[in-house]
């Protein structure tokens, strides 16, 4: 990496970190304008950056206001480069749907996953809020997706998640997808029980477990 | 079921006073379970104090348990001041939208009438009968969303958050109004003749910093503990997920009992604020009192009490949080029954 080049990425993760959109944007024009490869200035920068957020994150150094703020500096970086990223520099992305299950609206945690999926690497396909079990199967098929994750804040519609599993089962579709739950009232047994393959704690943890549950190995497993 | 030789109140004051009593004080914090003791709908209790009332009353009398509390949803006050509220037929109610959607319409947020918006009347009026039914033999509360959380659901959570770091002159503003409205309706409380419980979901850790939390939260929580003790009554305060950065903080806001969940430590809550105020918690409510058998419950009951039987302060036994809907009465009773055969003092 060139000097120049090298402080630039590094510019863009600290815009991230310090939540500056306005300096996410400036430096990623400078990036566009020096002619860089777009997408290593969001691997290397905007996704370093949020990374790095995350990790700040689980040391309770950052909360949910500072991630969500973070984010509006990666997206905003984001909008400058995407339009200028070589199309063979992409490499193929793993999709995940992701969604609020039906009669529930708090979506904070959802957006924060979504967030750092996508930071990650990941194509996320966001459903919203309040979703049958019967959107997240179709929509996994319609997008070909790995994974589909399931959030809820509500305790009333944790049963919801248990549907979507049993709507695999019976079209015969349950390996297709690896199917990760989340949310306030979730644990691991409950994961267990409804026979999901993974639960996350929370979103920086998400992101761990999607990228072990589609890891070569495990996706062949 | 078990019989107590003692009523509530009775209990809880001679336990204050350090007398002797039948058993620690118990509280599964029962809400919209209730529709089920009787037989109704959730969606129900919309617009229907009596119901409520009745409900309540119903479910205290069936589990026997310390504390009769009128709520049904935390979204109460924020509808009164605007917010739109979802009521599914029979499940929990949830905010559809907050009261305004643009922050330049801030300056017309009015606090809430407690006799005439929304269904915070209806909520009065539920208080109402349960005091005049129960009043002597059991405490009646009726609960309040605190300012800074209720604050969020006026402009939503989202909003809210990114508002603290870019423009935290508003976000004050929000919670002088949001605390207007709460000390409105805490007044009513008391007039009716029942006790504020104060709940604060957002000024959790698990969603804003601790110091976050004394910047937005704190100064308007303790007016209103403040206004709430110059009634002469004290108040139990609710904040889930984590918390043990903010104890310090909830005693200083005034708080005479700290209600905490299952994601703080019962044993380190004791040590570090046991000596200042009563502790209440913690089962889990999810995966212990809804998806657990009774000998789960039991287990959990057990621990909870051998974790803060000796706090200082006093102890009572309760769920985490509020109990999911299709709470199973049994594991209800097995929470009460583990409390009456421990008894007082305690013997394992």
């Amino acid at each position: 990496m060139s000097a120049d080049k090298e402080t630039l990425f590094k510019q863009l993760a600290d815009a991230v970190v310090d939540m500056d959109e306005d300096q996410a944007v400036t430096t990623a024009d400078a990036v566009v304008a020096a002619g860089l490869d777009a997408y290593e200035a969001i691997e290397k920068g905007l996704s370093a950056g949020m990374e790095r957020a995350g990790q700040l994150f689980d040391e309770e150094e950052y909360f949910i206001p500072e991630l969500l703020m973070c984010s509006d500096a990666m997206y905003a970086g984001m909008d400058v480069l995407k339009p200028h990223i070589r199309q063979d520099a992409v490499a193929e992305k793993r999709r995940v749907v992701i969604g609020v299950i039906q009669g529930d609206t708090h979506d904070i945690g959802k957006n924060l996953v979504k967030i750092m999926l996508e930071t990650s690497g990941f194509e996320v396909t966001d459903l919203g809020r309040d979703i049958p079990p019967a959107r997240f199967v179709d929509a996994a098929k319609e997008i070909k997706a790995d994974i589909i994750a399931l959030s809820t804040l509500m305790t009333t519609t944790m049963d919801g998640m248990g549907e979507v599993v049993r709507q695999l089962n019976d079209q015969g579709l349950r390996d297709k997808f690896k199917v990760i739950v989340g949310g306030g009232p979730i644990s691991q047994g409950f994961a267990d029980r409804i026979g999901a393959d993974g639960y996350a704690i929370n979103a920086a943890d998400a992101v761990r477990l999607a990228r072990r549950l589609t890891s070569p190995d495990v996706a062949a497993a | 079921m078990g019989e107590d030789k003692m009523k509530p109140l009775e209990r809880l004051s001679a336990y204050g006073k350090g007398e002797t009593i039948d058993r620690l004080p118990c509280v599964p914090i029962v809400g919209n379970t209730a529709a089920r003791v009787i037989g109704v709908k959730v969606g129900q209790f919309r617009g229907n104090g009596p119901l409520i009332a009745q409900a309540q009353i119903a479910a205290y009398q069936l589990f026997g348990y310390d504390i009769i509390r009128i709520f049904t949803d935390l979204y109460t006050q924020a509808e009164a001041m605007g917010a739109k509220v979802h009521y599914p037929e029979d499940e929990t109610a949830y905010l559809e939208a907050p009261a305004i959607n643009d922050l330049a319409h801030l300056d017309r947020l009015q606090p809430a009438d407690p006799y005439r918006d929304g269904n915070l009347p209806h909520h009065l009026e539920a208080i109402g009968i349960a005091v005049d039914r129960l009043g002597t033999e059991v405490a009646v509360t009726g609960a309040i969303t605190c300012p800074f959380t209720n604050a969020s659901f006026l402009v939503g959570a989202e909003t809210l958050a990114r508002l603290m770091l870019k423009e935290p002159d508003k976000v004050h503003r929000l919670c002088e109004v949001s605390l207007e409205t709460c000390l409105r309706y805490a007044a009513a409380i008391i007039d009716a003749g029942a006790t504020p419980s104060l709940t604060d979901a957002m000024s959790s850790s698990t969603v804003i910093s601790p110091r976050q939390f004394r910047e937005f939260s704190l100064p308007y929580l303790k007016r209103l503990m403040d206004f709430i003790h110059g009634k002469g009554k004290g108040a139990t305060l609710h904040i889930c997920g984590k918390t043990a950065k903010i104890w310090e903080s909830m005693v200083e806001a005034g708080a005479d009992c700290l209600s905490i969940d299952n994601d703080a430590s019962l044993t380190e809550a004791k040590l570090a604020v046991g000596e200042r105020v009563r502790l209440m918690g913690n089962i889990h409510p999810s995966a212990v009192m809804l998806q657990g058998t009774p000998a789960d419950v039991r287990r959990a009951t057990l621990s909870c009490i051998r974790e803060a039987h000796d706090n200082p302060k006093g102890l009572i036994v309760a769920s985490g949080c509020s109990l999911p809907t299709e709470t199973p009465f049994q594991n209800i009773a097995a929470m009460m029954e583990t409390v009456r055969a421990v008894g007082w003092p305690v013997r394992f």
